[in-house]
């Protein structure tokens, strides 16, 4: 780039070493922790006690005590809303990545890396 | 790139939007990571634990009522903030550019709808003030908002609500309510962050909603979006961070049905929820998403002050131009 043209040049490292060193970093991480914990990430079942409404377990009270009808109405109306609105939303989501594909599509694209149709004549890439 | 685009916020609006955001977000990490605690048990412990993240929950809660009664006394009281009612009523032409929209995306309309479009070029009366989603958000927002507010005060003290009700399961009743409603803005904003730092015109945040429109000028943009030049690392990022979007939402939705409320679920399951690996990386990953909005909204902060500095030598020099350079301070 003439911009570095000035730039000293030296001895770097290649993207793919620094790729593949980030991995190895990583797994090590995970790897490590996930000994170190004795892959307990659930610890919480190890605290449950009786874990049944018959048994009386932590949280029974709220199987057998839930004696207000319209607030357990209210959670499985807000339940479906959650749904509902979690699909819009996805709905939402998809049209806009698909609109900002092919806005980007019209954009100018850089010169090199790119998977694009390059619309060399100045027309759009369509 | 980035391109400013037109401005169509004031500084209060920008301010107001960064605040709201950081106490939004602060009230997302605490009290997501009390409801969906199976996935999120290493948040809980960064932030000190269950005494610590319900008191920060409720600082935050304290933060959004001062918040939302500013800004609805700003609105109600001057007459910018009342003009802007009519701006935010949804029309005709919003339930046209979602079509419009849907049209776009499948390859059969040529344009976005003027009422949906993010980048405009041109004119600045080319795009009204809050495309369709923008009025959605806007009137999500403030629905959800305001029930949260009201159902996070019921619970804020739970021995009034278990007298009241007689029953000590009405007040986790409550408190499973309040959960499962953030669920919505929390998708929501996901979707928020995607479209707002996303888009390949504004990648990697839209300056918009973080530069006061009086620092603008409004000649500047004159070409079409043909003209920008697309960021090289657009397509990757925005694919990654669109695929962390769509699981963390999947996700979110899945573990809402499962997790009603900690500790109590309504399911005696051990874990409260299915202990899946992959619901813990979905959910991770819509904190992941989140994690993004916040330093998006930071960067944008930083877009901002700069601009400022950039606008402000700019005026001052014409004040050097006998020969000087106003480079002796």
């Amino acid at each position: 780039m003439s911009y570095q043209e000035d730039l000293p040049e030296t001895s770097g490292y290649s993207r793919v070493s620094v790729v593949i060193s980030a991995i190895v970093g990583i797994v090590l991480a995970i790897v490590a922790v996930w000994w170190a914990a004795g892959t307990a990430v659930f610890y919480e079942g190890l605290f449950r006690v009786s874990p049944t409404v018959e048994g009386g377990g932590i949280g029974a009270d709220w199987v057998a005590g839930n004696t207000v009808p319209w607030l357990d109405f209210l959670v499985a109306v807000i339940h479906a809303a959650d749904v509902l609105m979690g699909l819009f939303i996805l709905l939402m989501v998809f049209i806009h990545w698909a609109a900002f594909r092919r806005l980007a599509g019209r954009m100018r694209q850089s010169d090199e890396g790119s998977q694009q149709t390059v619309a060399t004549d100045g027309g759009e890439a369509e | 790139m980035t391109s400013l685009d037109h401005g169509k916020f004031t500084r209060v609006t920008t301010t107001f939007h960064s605040l709201l955001a950081l106490d939004v977000f602060a009230l997302f990490f605490t009290g997501y990571s009390l409801t969906f605690n199976d996935e999120l048990w290493w948040l809980l412990s960064l932030m000190g634990g269950p005494e610590s993240v319900t008191a920060l929950h409720r600082a935050a809660g304290f933060g959004l009522i001062a918040l939302i009664g500013f800004w609805a006394t700003l609105m109600i009281t001057t007459d910018t903030g009342r003009s802007n009612f009519q701006d935010i009523m949804p029309t005709g032409e919003d339930i046209r550019a979602f079509i419009q929209d849907v049209q776009f995306a499948l390859g059969n309309a040529d344009e976005r709808h003027p009422a949906a479009k993010q980048f405009a070029g041109g004119d600045t009366d080319d795009i009204p003030l809050l495309s369709y989603i923008g009025k959605g958000v806007v009137f999500i927002f403030a629905v959800e908002l305001f029930l949260l507010t009201v159902s996070g005060l019921l619970i804020w003290s739970k021995t009034g609500l278990m007298q009241y009700f007689n029953t000590k399961t009405a007040a986790m009743g409550f408190v499973v309510f309040h959960g499962l409603l953030g669920v919505i803005m929390l998708m929501g904003v996901m979707f928020h962050i995607f479209e707002h730092g996303f888009h390949p015109a504004f990648y990697p945040v839209e300056p918009k909603a973080f530069i006061p429109r009086a620092l603008i000028p409004e000649t500047h943009a004159d070409g079409g979006i043909e003209d920008l030049s697309l960021a090289p690392s657009w397509s990757t990022v925005s694919t990654v961070m669109g695929v962390l979007t769509v699981v963390g939402i999947v996700s979110v939705m899945v573990g809402s049905i499962f997790d009603e409320g900690y500790p109590v679920p309504r399911e005696l399951t051990v874990g409260g929820g299915p202990e899946s690996l992959l619901l813990t990386i979905g959910i991770n990953a819509g904190i992941f998403v989140l994690f993004v909005g916040l330093v998006l909204s930071m960067y944008g902060n930083l877009l901002r002050v700069r601009w400022e500095r950039e606008l402000e030598e700019d005026r001052r020099q014409p004040a050097a131009t006998d020969g000087g350079h106003p480079d002796d301070d």
